[in-house]
């Protein structure tokens, strides 16, 4: 058993390594985007089945917008950016759970070695993933903060003239908001990644002492992660557009 | 640069996920969220104005019953007073036919009376009338002959008279 902190790659790809990671990213994708295209042909006003649950869901999650913009057109805006988030890493960190999970794979030499490459890796246990989600996250904010305030008001916030009123503290915050912003990229990422990597590396070793039973309260529980995670990052994102949009 | 690489970041993955992500957000924004919460809009409004519309109905029939309430008491009121109205005016017409045929019945007695008088007096002078000349012819008979009868009239009629 290896356990690797990067992503394995399966093969090459016009000099493209597709990693376990990403082939999950496009298996997550391709089902959202399936499920999506069936389901827009048959939304009708008197929900049944699959709509009804969908529509919890969402519903659920629109609700939860709209306590924390207190604004039903910003939560208009920001929701979709949200909640694709939050679906996203949701399946993202369920996959953790799918059966075979570090088990199937091929076998390769590496480091002269022969070690399992496995197919299924949960796409949070990649910092490529949650790399780019802190990003898209991170950019949305600023650009969210831009259109709203104005490109002088948003960037009064970080730049500030040392001759005004607080003077050189008032400036030190704004240079500290700016570390900041870049502080939550990192924080980001590596709370997602770190989380659901670890419980990775918890179920494959449970799996591998004791194959029956035992690792079932272990799933239960990255079960639970996986979606306060989810939820976690969604709704920061979700903190820091608000916030963003807001002036001093 | 090596920390990244340690950490397994790669510049094309990296990429490759954020375009991923892009468009997993287009397609979900397009086919899932704007429908989805154009229904839900939709159907709050809907329940919204239903619920508007209840209350409304529910006013008007509250209104429509005091309405009604209003309407029945008036009627009854009125048709109390028409009935006292009735009665009033059954006891009045009542007295007045009991006092005009009272009248009525003390003229007839009165008139019968009158009648019955005129009749014994006319019948009284009838007999008297038929005694004279029965006395008359009786005592023509007796004597024989042929009085003055003027005369044996008028002195016959005064005797009966005065029996």
């Amino acid at each position: 058993m290896e356990i690797s902190l990067t992503p394995e790659i399966i093969f090459n790809w016009n000099g493209f390594g597709i990693t376990n990671t990403f082939l999950m990213t496009l298996v997550i994708s391709f089902l959202i985007i399936t499920v999506s295209f069936f389901f827009s042909r048959r939304i009708k006003s008197t929900p049944r089945g699959f709509q009804n649950v969908l529509e919890t869901i969402l519903e659920a999650l629109l609700n939860l917008t709209d306590s924390i913009t207190e604004n039903k057109r910003q939560s208009r805006q920001f929701f979709p950016l949200v909640a694709t988030i939050f679906i996203f890493v949701l399946l993202c960190n369920w996959v953790e759970i799918v059966p075979g999970l570090g088990t199937i794979g091929v076998y390769r030499v590496h480091h002269g070695e022969e070690t399992l490459t496995p197919f299924i890796r949960s796409s949070s246990a990649d910092l490529n993933v949650t790399l780019a989600l802190a990003l898209i996250a991170v950019s949305a904010a600023q650009f969210f903060g831009v259109s709203t305030l104005g490109i002088r008001k948003y960037a009064g916030k970080f730049l500030i003239s040392p001759f005004r009123k607080p003077y050189v503290v008032g400036t030190f915050v704004g240079l500290l908001e700016i570390v900041s912003e870049f502080s939550k990229i990192i924080s980001f990422s590596f709370r997602l990644f770190g989380n659901i990597f670890a419980g990775e590396v918890l179920l494959t070793v449970m799996l591998i002492l004791v194959p029956y039973f035992i690792p079932l309260p272990f799933l239960f529980l990255e079960i639970f992660v996986g979606l306060i995670q989810a939820l976690v990052f969604a709704m920061l994102t979700l903190s820091f557009l608000k916030k963003a949009t807001e002036a001093h | 640069m090596d920390l990244l690489n340690n950490l397994g970041i790669n510049g094309k993955l990296l990429l490759a996920q954020i375009i991923n992500f892009f468009v997993l957000f287009y397609v979900l924004k397009r086919f899932a969220f704007s429908p989805i919460l154009k229904v839900l809009e939709e159907r709050r409004k809907k329940i919204e104005r239903g619920l508007a519309d209840a209350e409304a109905a529910e006013k008007k029939l509250q209104e429509i019953e005091k309405k009604e309430k209003k309407i029945l008491l008036k009627a009854r009121k009125e048709a109390d007073q028409i009935i006292r109205k009735s009665e009033a005016q059954a006891i009045k017409n009542g007295e007045i036919i009991i006092t005009e045929s009272r009248k009525q019945a003390e003229k007839i007695i009165i008139d019968a009376k009158k009648e019955l008088a005129e009749e014994k007096r006319k019948m009284l002078s009838d007999v008297k009338q038929e005694v004279a000349d029965l006395i008359l012819l009786a005592t023509e008979k007796a004597i024989g002959e042929k009085i003055n009868e003027n005369k044996d009239k008028e002195i016959i009629k005064k005797v009966v008279n005065n029996l």
